[in-house]
Parts: C-alpha cells; structure tokens; sequence
C-alpha cells in the first residue's frame, strides 16, 4: 500500500475532491488522519500501489498538493526502551519484541500527520521531521 | 548451610562468592524455580537472587567537589552547562539536582543531564559568582571540567526505587503533561511506573536484608543503600531507598538524563539490590509475582493531593498493555524500563559469579513503622467552590432583548446558557449582546459560545485561574460531573481574593 499526504488550501477545503476521485477511479481508499477546518488542511491516505501515479496525479490535476508523508525517526542510540510511546500510538505501531525492546513499524506508523508520540518521549529519542511548505512535489518512482 | 540447613549467613554466601561457586539468580529466575521445584528446593539450591529497576527518580543528585581555584572563591551561585546548581556546604561544594532545568533550554536539558554528561566523560562548563571575602577575594569565576577534574563526584540520591507507584489517566476534556508522562483525555492512555516483580523492595517487603550499609548496584557502579528514602511509607507499600555511589565509576548507560514535556527534568536511575536468601521466608517472598502486586489508579487530572483513586490493578494487567477504567478498556504502558530493569538484576548477576561483588549486611534495617505526613499549611488555599457564586442563567429560544435586561438588572456581564436539566450548553457575554445589537442580530444561538471552558468546584482557584488567563476569558461557569451548571466564577472574585 502506497501513501500520499493531500494538502487542500481555503477553496478546496468545502469540495469533495477526494470523493469524487474513488467514484472517477474507483480506487478503495483509506483515509488514516485528517486535520481540516474551513482554512485547509491535510489528509493522509492509503492507496494500492500500483495506484499511486495516477491518484497522485488525479489530486494534482485538481490542484491539490500531494507529497509523501514524513516518517517519525527514532533515535536506537538514545531510546532506553520505556515504552511510554506505546499506549498513545493511535494505529499501534509501536510495540516491544522478545527482548523488551521498543519497536516501531514504519509501514503504520502515520509519521509527522501524527506525532503525538514525539512529546511524550523522555529520552527525546523520537524526531518528527514536519513537511515545510506547499512545494513538496510527490517523489517520482524510477 | 549451617547445621540445621534452615537458614545460612551472608558471611557463608560470601565465602561461595569468593570461591566462584556461589548460586546466584535474577528475580526473574527465581520466581520460575519456585513455580516449577517449590520454595524448599529454591532455598536449598539458591544463595542470592539479584532484583532491578530502571526509571525516573527525580529525588537524584550529585555532590561535587570541584577543588579550589586560585585566588580562590566561597560560591555563592553557580551553573554548570546552564544548569543552575546549589551550593549546600562549604567554598567548592555543589549540588547538582535531576530536576534543575537549564535556563536557556529548559524542560529539555537538566541537572539529570549533566550527571549523565559528566559521567559520560564528556566537558561541562562551569559558571560562578560570589560576593568575595578576605580568604576567598574571587567573585566569578568560568572554567570547564570533566569528571576527573573533580576531588569527589558522588552520586547522592534520596529518593529512589520506589517499591511500587500509582497508574496515571485523565478523565479531563484535555491532554494534561504531568511527571507521569502525557495523559489523553477521557482516559484514552495510562502510564505506570515500576518493575513489579522485578523491583528490590518488593522481593523483600519486610526489608530483612535491606537497609544502611547495604551494597548495590546503582549506575552501573557499587553503591550503598544509606537508609530510608525520603517519603518512606512502608506501610503502604510505598517503602524507598536512600543511595550513594561513586558516580565517577558510574555508566551513563544506567544514569541518563530525561525530560517531561511541561513538567521538567529527571533522571533515570539502574538500581539493583542483591537479596541473599539467608532462610525459606525470603525464597518465598523473592518468588512474588505481578499478579500480587497491585496498585492505584489514580486520576491526574484533579490538580489536589488526594487525586481520585478509580480503582486497583495489577502489574500483571499493567504490564499487558491494556486496563479497565470504569470498565473502558484503556492502553497503558509504563514510564521505566522493563528492558532495562533486567539488565541492571543480569548485570549485578554476573558480578557476583564473577565474584567483584560481595554481600554486606545491613548496620541498621530499613524502618518498617514509617510514617508519611502530608505538609502541615498554617495557610488555607482557596477552592472554587470557596469563591463561586450562583450563575446567572438563560435557556435556549430566549429572546436577546430579554437576556440583554437581564444583564442590565443583575449588573453583571455573563449569563450561562443551560437546557432544561440545568445542563451547561453556553455562554453569553455583555460583549455578545453589544455585538448583536450592532450586527442586528435576535437569536441567541447566533451569538453565544458554545464551547465553553469550565472550573471544578473542587479544583484550587489558582488552577481556574490560569485557565482564564490562558485563554483570555473573565469567567468560568463552574459545573458537576454530569455537567450541571452549580455556579460562576468570574477575574473580578479571583483578582479580589489573590490580589492580582
């Protein structure tokens, strides 16, 4: 599964895009956050991959900003492997393995969409890196 | 063994140590061989069980002796890396305390960093200032130091290892930050703190082998427990250590600095004792499980001292990730380091069979009949249900005009919007109604607020009122659990009872 991060300004906030793109494409899409108002504001979708260039340019023929969401890095070094991250994980990404030692998974975790983590964590081994700006364009697939 | 084969001394267990082939199990170890060959054959075959806990122990501190600088100087204040430290004792003797916060980077760097840097070997700088003597002219001084610069840096820690502690949730509208970590509303996580069956005291609960004099394992280093924590409860469960230990033979491994988003600094500590099993009773007792350990739920979100208690756990429940919360099932995960607790009881393991350990007995046991005051206040705080008064209220479908006369009549400035139950549902300001006599406007629904911030008539006005200043309002409806309006608090009842 593929992730987009869309970002709708002022305008675009009130229209269905994202409606109207699973209707127009029939593409089964997840949508994992969503943090609008009526000034904007983004969501955070899930798609099948072999989709991706195509919804991904769907958005952005509608003039939506699409880029990849940022993932939450987290420092092995500094982590001492508390686990207080763990409840607060809203799609439990976050768990100890046999050895008690706290793990994230990457292909869950909602990255900086989220970051309710980042905060929380005593060691400050967690980072979230925000996306700066509208000009993130979507990383081309090679 | 002695004689009867029904208790053996520390002097017996040493002796075994030394020679290599002394019997020694984590706690971890233990409690499987009680379950699986009983108490007798435990006490038989094991001579030491070693326990551990690593987790934040915000009553941690270090002395240091940084020796004499020449002309020298008495230290009246002093910061190291911008942390300010204390001057407890004579000219070069500081305190640097886990909970001091750098000045510049406060919440994220403090004294529990700077033991850490230090133990780490790494340069700190030192900052100074006095008011200058006949034998001691200097009055500031700059220099940068590392731990072997320093005569003594000692590791002096007078709250630590606490036998259990309180599980954390908020039942507030909003994520509170406390030394429990961060707290979602309505009871949407839990945090705990504490190694359970892990944790030394709870493998002793009568404190037989445990008290001054004690050797242990603290940072990474022998250390000695020098008696009974500060807040000692013993008979709540609540028993702590007092510790000291040569943090300059320390790792920052098991000594690091932390930070609590809008709560400060700390420092987690690794804190290991040794339990020899000297008779059957302590086999028995160092076989405890989590699912006999229990503690307290406790709501955080009640800014008082006796917070609500909603119930009791188990560390075999906290330690499953998930709670029941009146009867909402909640995720919790703890605030210490189970990975981290069994290392310190591994590590402590192996220096015994390697045999750079030995037991000592305790010159005087922990106390048992402890008892913890809360603080005697010649002074009575002020409460809001202290300062309230009866809201002056409207319902929904009034008339503007009506709620404008209102106002007039019972000078004053806001009118509560309830439903029929008395259920808070808005508020209506004389700003509003001003407003909507500009704007032309006749509904009350078009201008009162509707998300509406609220006191507790149980919560300290000091709490309301920050709130107000927070989010720039003059006054909170105050309401019950079910939301019900019981009264008003207003800036003008706070300014006049604070004085501000």
């Amino acid at each position: 599964m593929a992730r987009l991060l869309i970002r709708v300004n002022e305008e675009q906030a009130s229209e269905p895009i994202a409606a109207q793109i699973i209707i127009e494409y029939k593409v089964p899409m997840a949508i994992l956050s969503a943090h609008i108002n009526n000034k904007g504001g983004e969501i955070l979708i899930e798609i099948p991959d072999e989709m991706e260039t195509k919804i991904a340019d769907a958005f952005q023929r509608r003039g939506v900003t699409v880029t990849l969401p940022k993932q939450i890095q987290v420092n092995t070094e500094k982590c001492f492997s508390c686990g207080t991250c763990i409840a607060l994980c809203p799609v439990e990404a976050i768990k100890t393995n046999q050895e008690d030692t706290v793990e994230f998974n990457k292909e869950k975790c909602l990255g900086n969409t989220c970051s309710i983590c980042v905060d929380a964590c005593p060691a400050r081994a967690i980072k979230s890196l925000k996306t700066n700006g509208a000009n993130h364009t979507r990383k081309k697939k090679t | 063994m002695s004689k009867q084969g029904k208790t053996r001394t520390i002097e017996e267990i040493n002796q075994k140590i030394l020679k290599g082939d002394a019997q020694v199990l984590t706690a971890q170890e233990m409690k499987k061989l009680v379950e699986s060959s009983g108490v007798e054959v435990a006490f038989k075959e094991v001579d030491v069980v070693t326990t551990g806990t690593f987790g934040a122990m915000c009553s941690s501190g270090a002395v240091i002796n940084t020796g004499h600088s020449d002309p020298p100087i008495k230290i009246d204040r002093a910061w190291i890396n911008g942390v300010e430290v204390c001057h407890p004792g004579a000219a070069v003797d500081l305190f640097i305390g886990a909970t001091n916060m750098s000045e510049k980077d406060v919440v994220e760097y403090g004294g529990g960093h700077v033991i850490e840097d230090l133990v780490a070997g790494k340069e700190v700088s030192l900052r100074a200032i006095a008011y200058g003597t006949d034998c001691y002219p200097r009055t500031t001084l700059k220099t940068t130091l590392t731990k072997e610069d320093l005569n003594q840096f000692q590791l002096i820690n007078f709250r630590n290892c606490y036998q259990r502690y309180n599980c954390a949730v908020n039942s507030s509208d909003e994520i509170i930050y406390t030394y429990m970590s961060k707290l979602l509303p309505h009871f949407r996580n839990a945090t705990y703190s504490g190694a359970g069956e892990l944790n030394p005291l709870m493998n002793d609960p009568d404190y037989e082998t445990m008290g001054m004099g004690t050797r242990i394992f603290l940072g990474g280093a022998p250390g000695y427990i020098i008696g009974e924590g500060t807040q000692h409860n013993p008979k709540n469960q609540f028993g702590n250590l007092m510790v000291k230990g040569n943090a300059k033979k320390m790792s920052p491994e098991f000594l690091q600095g932390a930070s609590f988003t809008k709560y400060g600094t700390s420092m987690y500590v690794g804190l290991g004792v040794p339990i020899p099993i000297l008779n059957e009773g302590l086999a028995k007792k160092t076989a405890i499980r989590d699912e006999d350990i229990f503690t307290d739920i406790i709501d955080y979100s009640v800014p008082q001292r006796d917070r609500p208690n909603l119930g009791k756990v188990s560390y075999k429940e906290l330690k499953s990730g998930t709670i029941t919360v009146q009867g909402k099932k909640v995720r919790v995960s703890s605030l210490s380091s189970l990975k981290m607790a069994k290392k310190v009881s591994q590590t402590l393991k192996t220096w015994i069979e390697e045999g750079t350990f030995t037991l000592t007995a305790p010159v005087e046991r922990l106390p048992t009949d402890t008892i913890c005051k809360p603080m005697r206040q010649t002074e009575e705080i002020p409460f809001v249900t202290n300062v309230m008064h009866p809201a002056v209220t409207c319902i929904e479908g009034e008339k503007i005009r009506a709620i404008a006369e209102r106002l007039v009549t019972k000078a004053i400035n806001h009118i509560v919007v309830v439903d029929n139950k008395g259920k808070l549902r808005g508020i209506v300001t004389s700003w509003d109604i001003t407003r909507a006599m500009a704007e032309g406007k006749k509904d009350l629904g078009d201008i009162e607020s509707r998300n509406v911030i609220t006191a507790k008539p149980d919560e300290p006005l000091e709490t309301a009122s920050k709130r107000m200043a927070q989010h720039n309002i003059s006054a909170l409806p105050v309401v019950d659990t079910e939301h019900r309006v019981v009264g008003i608090i207003t800036s003008e009842d706070v300014s006049k009872l604070l004085g501000r």
